[in-house]
């Protein structure tokens, strides 16, 4: 068991990290920088971190912050999914809207890590053609405009991408 | 700074096209579940495209990180949102195509 000294030392650097993120955050969305919306600036990120620290304390399971470079190895292969799955819709649209075969599938999704979930079904929302409907234990409920998309699904292309990035769950 | 102007005029054309397509998909689809996946082609592909014109005729200042962040939380927020509405209408009671088929034949036997 960690030491109570240990554990608040971790604290403080818990919030220091987070204070470096909003600056910078407030820093780049202001533009403006005089001295009276500085402070109103420096005000805020207090204001954030207090209202932070208290709801860390009711919600026992720490969130880590992840430097996001996965996420930068992640967004461009799913930017080209979109592209591809967008083009594929659009010819849909302008060439025969009545070709559609609309399906309803449940997906396995026990091999992603409970904490990816929420990432899979967004980028199966986000890509077109193809859209979460539900999410209850480890299954998925999924939409698709064609029935070619859920099968493309199941053979877990797009789920491969995400457990060979962030690892499995066990 | 001019194959800069050409290439985010294309990114832009092309964006645009996109949002028209899935307004377009939008009135071609017979019912609301694919109706959304044509809303979706404007929630992200036209976003995207259209950012990425808009922040390459920025001058690489603030400016261009705003719109970063701007894509980043549409990101997040667009497929929420989609997914939110799909998932009242389903628990709603709305049937998809298949099924409404499925039950009119029922009811006409």
């Amino acid at each position: 068991m960690p030491s109570i000294e240990k554990k608040s030392r971790r604290n403080y650097i818990h919030i220091a990290i987070w204070a470096l993120i909003l600056s910078i955050f407030w820093l780049l969305l202001s533009g403006i920088y005089n001295p009276l919306l500085l402070s109103f600036g420096a005000v805020s990120i207090f204001v954030v971190l207090l209202v932070l620290r208290r709801i860390e304390d009711v919600d026992k399971k720490r969130q880590h912050l992840g430097t996001g470079l996965r996420l930068i190895r992640y967004i461009p292969w799913l930017i080209g999914q979109i592209l591809k799955s967008s083009i594929h819709v659009t010819k849909l649209i302008w060439g025969s809207p009545s070709k559609v075969s609309p399906t309803l599938a449940k997906i396995n999704i026990s091999n992603i890590p409970p904490n990816k979930r929420v990432l899979y079904a967004n980028s199966i929302t986000l890509t077109p053609g193809t859209l979460c409907v539900d999410l209850k234990g480890d299954e998925l409920t999924v939409h698709a405009l064609q029935k070619s998309s859920i099968t493309e699904l199941e053979e877990g292309y797009m789920e491969n991408k995400i457990t060979g990035i962030w690892g499995k769950s066990e | 700074m001019f194959i800069l102007d050409i290439i985010s005029s294309v990114l832009l054309i092309a964006g645009v096209f996109f949002g028209f397509s899935g307004a377009l998909g939008l009135f071609k689809f017979p019912d609301f579940f694919t109706r959304m996946h044509a809303a979706s082609v404007t929630d992200s592909i036209a976003t995207i495209l259209i950012l990425l014109g808009l922040i390459l005729q920025t001058s690489f200042d603030i400016n261009t990180a705003k719109l970063l962040f701007i894509l980043a939380f549409l990101m997040i927020t667009s497929p929420t949102a989609s997914h939110a509405l799909a998932k009242s209408a389903r628990h709603g009671g709305l049937l998809t195509l298949p099924e409404t088929q499925v039950k009119q034949q029922e009811r006409t036997y």
